[in-house]
């Protein structure tokens, strides 16, 4: 349904009259005016251009000298003597995008009595005022839309009884209360346990962490758990893919042509790094937006903050795009929407072709940022190739000095590679002789056809290669991001988006609507000051906006359930105090994520079970007043490493690089099949390879977000294909089989007793006396046509293909 | 989205089991059918907008760029100015070259078809030939991502995903989308993604470009452990436990799980044997070319896309590679043609047969056209200004030319057909009118038309 326009997007008040009078030369200008041009202006333009049309189109009136000069949406109708500014007379000449009328083009002739009535001076004798038709925006008015308004520190109300525990709680039970509602009781230990677990670390808890916490499930049991759990390397994968989410990390250009990023990994391996150090958010955002500005410490520092600004490289690029403007562009509108999205909840990319349709960020303030990022220069480091017009350098790091360099291999990283791979064949011929006897054709037709891959790349690696010029040592460290450019500049206002159609040039700035009043002037690109503003206490959104993407990684909805939108088009949040009082915690607490997230889970309301709570259903479905907890269905990565964990065989270590920077630079689909990203690996799935279009199909299969998106929010879908992956995959087969032999090398215990740790290992509970029947039951009919190992490997696998396997409660 | 008659529901399917699947499944149980009511089936077929003229799409895409003015729009200008260079995007001052094959008159509507197309022609008055498609760029990665998104700057979901988004599927046993050996580069999944759309509408991949479509297998689909009997004994063990959750917590989508694990255990069956092409007549293999050396492997491409659209599928997409001919244009045209014209004829016939020909819309393209000037002696270059693509069935006019370029070929002149036109057609041909079928992605309604796009109302019959 759509929403009506927000009240302060009024048809503002008119302009002070023009005051212009003519003097008696123009007495030819007029009879000019008369004879050429009012006519046509009358014929052809009127109906859509004038006072008595409903709704001008383009915001644009042309029966009034002020009307014309001051013209629409896209600039000046006509400005007198200048034909190029002329928005009118580029319109008449039917230049592209600009067509008018749009399904006529007027004769030569009336074309040309306009260029010389323009440059005559465009005399016009029509006095009459023109109230602007372009919406104004009135940000004063405009500030009064909920979340512009600045955070207040709201005091937790007053509430009743011994439920609430903390304030988070004062603020819910006053919620549920004013709705005539209860929340239900608390979730079971082993129930809140696992939840625990999954959303701090992505993983299951052992039977023994378990047993330990249904023993002594108090209060202080509990903190030490949480503590335990944000101060293990684990959380920071965790945490840190469900920011890659945001700010759509992928490993290569995705597009038309979808070469290679081999050093994105970096970004990644930052981005853990800094949710394992709980890095304050503030400086978090610095970093990514303005790293390359900030004076560091030490070398490692260094690194870090020049690493940082991977988050304006990574994004999907049109590579193969002719237009070297339109190509900055859209590497521009990139970097604008994802710092405005992911930082400010804002669609401000939805200002490049027009002022935004709901919330009020003009234009003009869109190409205010766009200036700050044309005077940024962007290392991405696709190489050269086939196809690629666009190819980019990379940064590299040696020393204290940060150079662009050439994005191709050095001898060092040959020979890496070449051992790397040497290894890897080695390993994959091991399995092939394996799956030779046990695996089924496709298996080993799969693997024979990575073994040659992998062979054909040992080749290309031993031949010796050039040392590449511009390189700046072989212990340069390479990595994405960016640097100001040699002459920072404002950029211009493109009409319509088009990027080769500049109207006025506007000074770098930020956008009004967030803006707490604090002056930022800028310096260099303005890329720090933009930064600065972003995390300038007085900014309404920032705060906000980060919080609320951490409830809902805790509650499987936020607070505001549009978790990138704040806007008119967003939702509402439904509890606005609370937002608050958390974005005033957050702040306070030097912008922790830890301990935000330290202070909802410890909360009741976080404890509370998934029961059904009938009352609810009818004043609150959706449950975003939560009277309960919300059943959720874990991420792929969580299923995957899950799988992993359950099946012993999970590899903590985190991985060293990305399988990408090994291949190397190239066009995925051309010069690199996309199966070579389909690798098998033990280690936690934040690692594995996000080249976009090439997503491992574990992840794809279980709704991982498009990686050339700002997602905020992850779909779930349940559908016959997640059933067949598993049922059938190589993977999950394979993972059930260790299962089962997990359960099968514990010595001294009865079959009853495997099956009950089984659910311990999958479910974190026992198995009820009728499930362990069943299962044994299952095992013994699969007994007869298979051996124990096999049938053992079939339960297992069903208890990992189970709902529960894939839900927390 | 839209209101869900059940009706308009059951008159969309041919062949409904899939429904019945469903419907068998919530009656199991009074708790069970109150829950699996709440649970919707985002693929469950879905009223559109108006009555439809087609009810699935089969997509022949002709990967490369296939040449209009040697195929489908006869332009004899060119042999009169041969030699000449004409003005215009990408020709480079290069000298015209007619075709080096006759068009001959075709059927009662006397259609100007290529001789390339010897069995196809015999079909001319089901053809409606769009000689006036073009699009906004002459490179392929660009072009072929429009073709499919509408969109090549940002990724956006493809036309597939968008019916399937629209219409839902009426075989819930099988895929909704299928796309067989799309290529793997030129934006690559982009081409049946589902960017913002949930994922489910993306479509399902079988086969890579270059493998034999007779070695082609669908991952996933056969269980390496056990036989189907002791699966299913596996899956009853399996559904015992989810069912338990189901009836403890108060969850929707677990009504879907398991409704997932049923149709996917039907799906092993199903899919394997639409690809089973062995229980074909030897009449039927003979007419689609399969075991005859060039026409086998799209042959079978188009035999799978006749059983797709009996089996209720969707969007059918196959690809044919390799019409990018800047050079050897004589020989490569000439056995590309001979590589697809049976199969497609074939097609067109057997639907016929099934009376399925009426509501199965059938596309014929690739990414562009091809320049009337001539390169490398026996090339074209990529000319995006002015193609051809075909239509037939699906309430498509027969014997029909609509639009046309000009005398040489190069620009679309009349009735411009752009790949937007070509998108809000195909969409209106299946009943959804291409501005209202939106998604609300980053605060705004998205389209596949974006703001564009007009729908050609004179092809339809």
């Amino acid at each position: 349904m759509p929403k009506p326009l927000p009240s302060y997007l009024s048809l503002a008040a008119c302009l002070a009259a023009s005051t212009l009078t003519f003097a008696a030369d123009d007495r030819g200008g007029i009879e000019f005016f008369e004879r050429k041009i009012r006519p046509v202006l009358v014929q052809k333009c009127y109906k859509c251009h004038s006072a008595d049309t409903k709704k001008p189109k383009g915001g644009l009136l042309l029966d009034t000298r002020e009307g014309i000069r001051r013209g629409g949406e896209s600039g000046h109708g006509v400005v007198p003597g200048n034909l190029e500014e002329s928005l009118v007379i580029r319109a008449l000449r039917h230049e592209k995008g600009l067509e008018m009328p749009p399904n006529e083009k007027l004769s030569d002739q009336i074309i040309a009595d306009f260029e010389r009535w323009v440059r005559d001076g465009a005399v016009d004798p029509r006095d009459g005022k023109s109230a602007p038709v372009l919406a104004k925006i009135d940000f004063e008015r405009a500030k009064n839309f909920w979340s512009f308004q600045p955070i207040q520190n709201p005091q937790p109300p007053k509430v009743r009884g011994s439920w609430a525990q903390s304030d988070i709680d004062r603020f819910i039970q006053a919620k549920l209360e004013e709705n005539g509602l209860a929340p239900v009781a608390d979730a079971e230990p082993r129930v809140f346990i696992r939840r625990l677990y999954f959303d701090l670390i992505g993983l299951p808890p052992t039977p023994e962490e378990v047993e330990a916490f249904v023993a002594d499930p108090s209060p202080q049991a509990t903190q030490k758990i949480v503590d335990k759990l944000l101060a293990s390397p684990q959380f920071g994968e965790r945490w840190g893919r469900h920011w890659l989410d945001v700010v759509r990390y992928g490993e290569s250009t995705g597009m038309e042509r979808n070469y290679t990023y081999p050093y994105a990994w970096r970004y990644r391996d930052y981005v853990i790094a800094s949710f394992n150090a709980d890095k304050p958010f503030n400086e978090f955002i610095v970093e990514q937006v303005a790293g390359d500005l900030l004076p560091a410490k030490t070398k490692e520092e260094r690194y870090e903050h020049y690493v940082a600004t991977g988050l304006l490289a990574i994004g999907p690029k049109s590579l193969n795009e002719r237009n070297n403007e339109k190509f900055l562009m859209d590497v521009v509108d990139d970097q604008i929407d994802v710092t405005t999205r992911a930082f400010l909840g804002l669609t401000a990319s939805c200002a490049r072709c027009h002022d935004h349709k709901f919330d009020p960020i003009p234009t003009r303030e869109y190409y205010s940022l766009a200036g700050i990022f044309r005077s940024t220069d962007t290392y991405y480091g696709t190489g050269g190739g086939r196809g690629n017009r666009q190819a980019g350098r990379v940064l590299a790091l040696a020393g204290d000095s940060v150079q662009p360099v050439s994005a191709t291999g050095s001898q060092t990283q040959n020979k890496s590679d070449r051992k790397r791979l040497v290894a890897q064949l080695q390993k994959a011929e091991a399995r092939l002789a394996k799956l030779k006897k046990s695996g089924t054709q496709q298996q080993v037709a799969k693997l024979q056809r990575q073994i040659d891959e992998l062979k054909k790349q040992l080749q290309g690696k031993n031949k010796k290669q050039a040392p590449v010029a511009g390189q700046s040592g072989n212990n340069a460290l390479k990595f994405m991001g960016v640097l100001d450019s040699a002459q920072p500049q404002d950029t211009q206002i493109r009409i319509r988006g088009e990027a080769d159609d500049r109207g006025d040039t506007v000074p770098r700035g930020f956008l009004t609507i967030a803006s707490s009043g604090r002056e930022y002037p800028i310096e260099g690109s303005g890329r720090l000051q933009y930064a600065q503003w972003l995390v300038d206490p007085a900014n309404p959104l920032t705060a906000r906006v980060a919080v609320n993407r951490i409830w809902q990684h805790l509650f499987g909805q936020g607070i505001v359930p549009s978790v990138n939108n704040f806007g008119a088009n967003g939702d509402r949040p439904s509890h606005p105090e609370l937002l608050d009082y958390l974005a005033t915690q957050f702040v306070k607490n030097n912008w922790s994520v830890k301990k935000m997230i330290r202070s909802i889970v410890l909360s009741r309301v976080y404890r509370l079970s998934c029961a059904e709570n009938p009352n609810a259903k009818e004043v609150d479905p959706q449950n975003r007043l939560l009277s309960r907890m919300n059943h959720r269905r874990l991420e792929a990565e969580a299923i995957r490493d899950a799988m992993l964990a359950v099946s012993g065989q999970l590899d903590l270590e985190p991985a060293k690089g990305s399988i990408v920077e090994s291949i190397g630079n190239g066009d995925v689909g051309r010069t690199i099949q996309p199966s070579r990203f389909e690798i098998e690996s033990n280690k936690r799935s934040v690692y594995l390879p996000i080249v976009r279009s090439a997503v491992p199909e574990m992840l794809r299969t279980f709704d991982f977000p498009e990686p050339s998106i700002v997602f905020g929010q992850r779909d779930v879908t349940t559908v016959p294909t997640q059933a067949l992956y598993m049922m059938n995959s190589p993977f999950v087969i394979e993972q059930s089989k260790h299962f089962a032999q997990r359960l099968l090398n514990k010595e001294g215990l009865q079959d009853d007793e495997r099956v009950d740790l089984a659910y311990r290992l999958a479910f974190s509970r026992p198995a009820s006396a009728a499930e362990k029947a069943k299962s044994l039951a299952f095992v013994a009919e699969a007994t007869k046509s298979a051996d124990r190992n096999k049938a053992w490997t079939g339960f297992c696998q069903a208890l990992l293909a189970s709902a529960e396997f894939r839900y927390i409660e | 989205m839209f209101e869900l008659s059940r009706r308009a529901l059951l008159k969309t399917m041919s062949c409904g089991f899939g429904y019945m699947a469903f419907a068998g499944l919530a009656t199991e149980a009074a708790q069970k059918e109150k829950k699996a009511a709440d649970y919707e089936n985002p693929l469950a077929p879905k009223a559109p907008h108006f009555p439809p003229r087609a009810k699935r799409v089969i997509f022949l895409c002709m990967r490369g760029g296939p040449s209009h003015v040697d195929t489908f729009d006869y332009k004899p200008m060119l042999a009169k100015h041969e030699g000449k260079t004409p003005d215009g995007a990408n020709q480079r001052g290069r000298k015209l070259m007619p075709s080096p094959w006759k068009f001959i008159p075709s059927g009662e509507s006397g259609l100007l078809i290529s001789e390339l197309y010897p069995h196809l022609r015999q079909h001319a008055d089901d053809l409606c030939l769009i000689n006036s498609c073009h699009t906004d760029l002459p490179n392929h990665p660009q072009a072929l991502v429009q073709l499919h998104t509408g969109q090549f700057r940002f990724v956006r979901p493809s036309i597939g995903s968008w019916v399937l988004y629209g219409l839902g599927t009426e075989n819930q046993d099988l895929p909704g989308f299928i796309t067989i050996k799309p290529p793997a580069r030129l934006g690559g999944a982009q081409n049946y993604g589902s960017a913002f759309l949930p994922a489910v509408y993306q479509g399902t991949k079988i086969g890579d470009p270059g493998q034999a479509l007779r070695d082609i297998r669908v991952e996933n689909i056969a269980n390496p452990l056990y036989s189907s009997d002791v699966q299913r004994k596996q899956l009853n063990l399996l559904q015992m436990l989810n069912r338990n959750l189901a009836q403890r917590s108060d969850n929707a989508e677990l009504e879907g799980v398991i409704e997932s694990y049923e149709l996917a255990f039907k799906m092993q069956t199903a899919l394997p044997k639409l690809l089973d092409l062995s229980k074909e007549t030897t009449a039927t293999h003979k007419l689609y070319g399969i075991g005859e050396k060039e026409t086998d492997d799209f042959g079978r491409q188009c035999l799978i896309a006749r059983r797709c659209a009996e089996a209720g599928v969707r969007f059918i997409e196959l690809t044919h590679e390799g019409w990018d001919q800047h050079n050897g244009l004589r020989a490569r045209l000439s056995a590309n043609a001979r590589a697809t014209d049976k199969p497609m004829a074939a097609l067109i016939t057997d639907l016929k047969r099934l009376d399925m020909l009426k509501d199965t819309l059938i596309i014929w393209g690739g990414e562009f056209g091809r320049t009337p000037a001539v390169r490398n002696k026996d090339g074209r270059d990529h000319n995006a200004t002015g193609f051809t693509m075909w239509m037939a069935g699906g309430g498509v006019r027969g014997g029909m030319r609509y639009g046309a370029t000009d005398d040489y070929g190069i620009n679309a002149e009349i009735k411009k057909f752009h790949i937007h036109d070509f998108h809000a057609t195909t969409l209106h041909l299946l009943g959804l009118d291409h501005t209202r079928l939106t998604y609300r992605y980053a605060g705004r309604d998205f389209r596949l038309t974006d703001v564009y796009g007009n729908v050609a109302t004179e092809i339809i019959s």
